[in-house]
């Protein structure tokens, strides 16, 4: 048997349908207010019912953050803990800390943004997890594309993973019609293999991930130049290079090294400025964030206007799996200052392997 | 039934003689095939896209013509491609390349920036072009560029041109003045013999000199098919006709309940839509259509145009969807 947890949050999604984006804080009582239905029953009851698979264990949330879901159908689970009659993140959290403690193997979240991050928070890329997408906001690339697209992951779970990003989006921001987020963490999602087979076409993932990161690893060390400081934002793929250098690089912060030493962790926009300035000559290396390729403006906000105004555009060093590159039709910048934004408009080199590379237009 | 709309297959059964053709070859199933059969194809080749036949090399499938090119001449050169192109392909070339270099193609117009692929010819290199494009359509060469590309003594240029039958351009006419192009070509689209998988390569002189002992063994039901489809164009280029008609038919259709349509010169279009699980609703009323998701990027479909009352099923089905972009 393989043994699954499960997690509903009662709440996200309610926002959506009487226009607030979002459940996050007090939102939620006046999303009440306003009449607002949950999406979440609909969403993992169709995902339940798409599961074929006899060998599953569940074990489920209390009431409504699983139960109630699981047992209209006929799979075998048990339910850990306890709940009040109103949640939150902290009962999410607290609850998953429990499976992991029942050994699940696999974890099945349903929710938005904001649930994605309170799942990241305890388990980082310990577990695989599966997200069915049931927010306003849905951001985070580690969502299922629908609850089918979950149901067939679950169906035909592979032993290869890839990781996905979560995001943090500012949803007081949101609500005002401005999108800023922030990366906040990585979940190890398994990979669609049903997806891929029994086609006449097969799919251009054939370089694992893993593969792909060691070999643009590979490839940077052996271009890297001397007494040249090499700024690294954040990122797996930058952390392996960071890795492959022997350097042990934060995984959400921006770092820099100078003559392979680490000479700054986790800098600020002042922290960078500082650096930039002491040194004569200086790259940065940056991926973009899966799904909409922002290289600048997103993932990074570090790296401000001020700082990109001192480094030259041929000193961007963008790098990205050959996965992530293939899917996106274009990179993005929206650094807040047009002009810079403009300077870096235009065709980009990629680098996506050992000596293979895309030539991709930034927009 | 199910309507197949995701393999860019034609429609139209090949015509009676054809099929008859291919039946006298299962008579003579326990024998090789026949010299004399391969040559008389190959002159038949040459007349239809107006090269000499020694410029010809033939093969089960167009795919493994370009296989085999990857094999030989990425060895000591860089291979440059464009993305997204014929997936399988772009995937043996990211397997094989010693170095490789990608051009992505942007919506909307998914053109090819032909200054970045002229920038790039500072060293020897193998340049693999699907010409239209697939998934796209998008025809990215024209004569022009390709000139350019054949002057500088650096390139090797490869365009495959699947469904030329379907967009009418061919580079055929440069491969007696040029030595470093070759063309791959299929029978299986325009001609309706996907089932028998033929292809072939039409060689400029650099390309003909590495190919003078590659094995052309192919099976006389395909040689005896191939030679009777050619002996009568007609047939297929009615087909032809009656395809470019019903895609223009559809596109209309397409654009009217407003999906994002990019029409190109193939037997296909490439559409994009936000309807989640847009092909499987489609594949559980039995019209299967091609995801792009995997391959490519998230929200692209290719849809193969099917015979006017399969296209009619497809459209019915997607009226029935709420459509919103």
């Amino acid at each position: 048997m393989k043994k699954i947890g499960l997690i509903v949050n009662p709440i996200a999604g309610m926002g959506g349908s009487v226009g607030l984006k979002g459940t996050d804080g007090e939102t939620y009582k006046k999303a009440i207010k306003l009449g607002a239905k949950p999406t979440t029953p609909q969403r993992i009851e169709e995902t339940l019912a798409l599961i074929k698979r006899k060998d599953l264990y569940f074990v489920v949330a209390p009431g409504k953050m699983g139960e109630d879901f699981i047992k209209k159908f006929d799979f075998k689970y048990e339910i850990v803990s306890s709940i009040g009659k109103t949640t939150s993140a902290d009962d999410t959290k607290r609850i998953i800390k429990e499976m992991v403690n029942k050994n699940i193997e696999l974890l099945i979240f349903v929710g938005g943004d904001g649930t994605a991050r309170d799942v990241y928070d305890v388990l980082g890329l310990t577990i695989p997890v599966v997200g069915i997408p049931s927010g306003v906001k849905m951001f985070s690339p580690v969502f299922a594309l629908s609850t089918y697209a979950a149901a067939e992951i679950i169906n035909n779970e592979s032993e290869k993973f890839i990781e996905k990003e979560v995001l943090d989006i500012d949803e007081e921001a949101f609500r005002e019609g401005k999108l800023g987020a922030k990366l906040y963490g990585y979940l190890k999602v398994p990979r669609n293999e049903e997806l891929l087979q029994g086609k006449k076409e097969p799919s251009n993932l054939s370089k694992p991930e893993e593969i792909s990161k060691k070999e643009i690893a590979q490839y940077i060390l052996e271009n890297i130049e001397k007494d040249t400081l090499y700024i690294l934002g954040p990122g797996t793929t930058l952390a392996t290079i960071a890795y492959n250098m022997g350097i042990k690089k934060t995984l959400l912060g921006i770092d820099a090294i100078f003559n392979g030493q680490l000479v700054g962790t986790d800098l600020n926009e002042k922290g960078l400025l500082a650096l930039i300035k002491k040194f004569n000559k200086t790259k940065i290396i940056v991926t973009p964030i899966g799904g909409n390729g922002f290289i600048f403006g997103r993932a990074s906000k570090q790296f401000t206007p001020e700082v990109l105004k001192l480094i030259d555009r041929t000193n961007i060093i963008v790098v990205a799996t050959e996965d992530k590159i293939s899917r996106l039709e274009c990179l993005r910048v929206d650094t807040g200052d047009a002009k810079i934004d403009n300077n870096l408009r235009g065709p980009v080199t990629v680098i996506t392997g050992y000596k293979t590379e895309t030539i991709i237009e930034v927009k | 039934m199910t309507i197949n709309l995701d393999k860019n297959e034609n429609p139209y059964l090949p015509d009676d003689n054809v099929l008859k053709a291919a039946v006298k070859g299962l008579e003579v199933l326990n024998r090789y095939s026949k010299l004399k059969y391969l040559n008389e194809l190959k002159k038949l080749l040459g007349k239809y896209n107006h090269v000499s036949s020694d410029r010809i090399i033939l093969s089960h499938g167009s795919d493994l013509l370009l296989r085999e090119i990857i094999n030989i001449f990425s060895k000591d050169r860089k291979i440059i491609m464009v993305s997204p192109s014929f997936f399988p392909i772009a995937q043996y070339a990211l397997k094989q390349a010693v170095q490789l270099t990608k051009i992505q193609l942007s919506p909307p117009d998914f053109t090819l920036n032909s200054d970045l692929l002229l920038a790039q010819l500072n060293e020897p290199a193998l340049i693999i072009i699907d010409n239209p494009n697939n998934p796209t359509g998008k025809i990215l060469l024209d004569d022009y560029l390709v000139e350019k590309i054949l002057q500088n003594k650096n390139a090797l240029l490869l365009v495959d041109e699947a469904y030329y039958e379907f967009s009418g351009q061919t580079f055929a006419n440069m491969i007696e003045k040029y030595s470093n192009i070759t063309i791959t070509r299929t029978m299986d689209k325009a001609f309706s013999l996907a089932g028998l998988r033929f292809g072939y390569l039409l060689m400029g002189d650099y390309f003909k000199n590495h190919f003078l002992d590659f094995p052309s063994y192919i099976a006389t039901p395909t040689l005896l098919a191939a030679i009777e489809a050619l002996n009568k164009p007609e047939y297929m280029n009615l087909n032809v006709n009656k395809i470019l008609y019903e895609k223009k038919r559809l596109a209309k259709e397409l654009l009217k309940i407003g999906i994002q349509i990019f029409s190109g010169n193939a037997n296909f279009i490439l559409v994009k839509t936000k309807i989640p699980d847009f092909a499987r609703k489609l594949k559980e009323n039995g019209v299967r259509i091609k995801d792009l998701s995997e391959e490519w990027a998230q929200g692209f479909y290719r849809i193969s145009i099917g015979l006017p009352e399969e296209n009619d099923t497809l459209m019915l089905n997607l009226n029935k969807m709420n459509i919103d972009g």
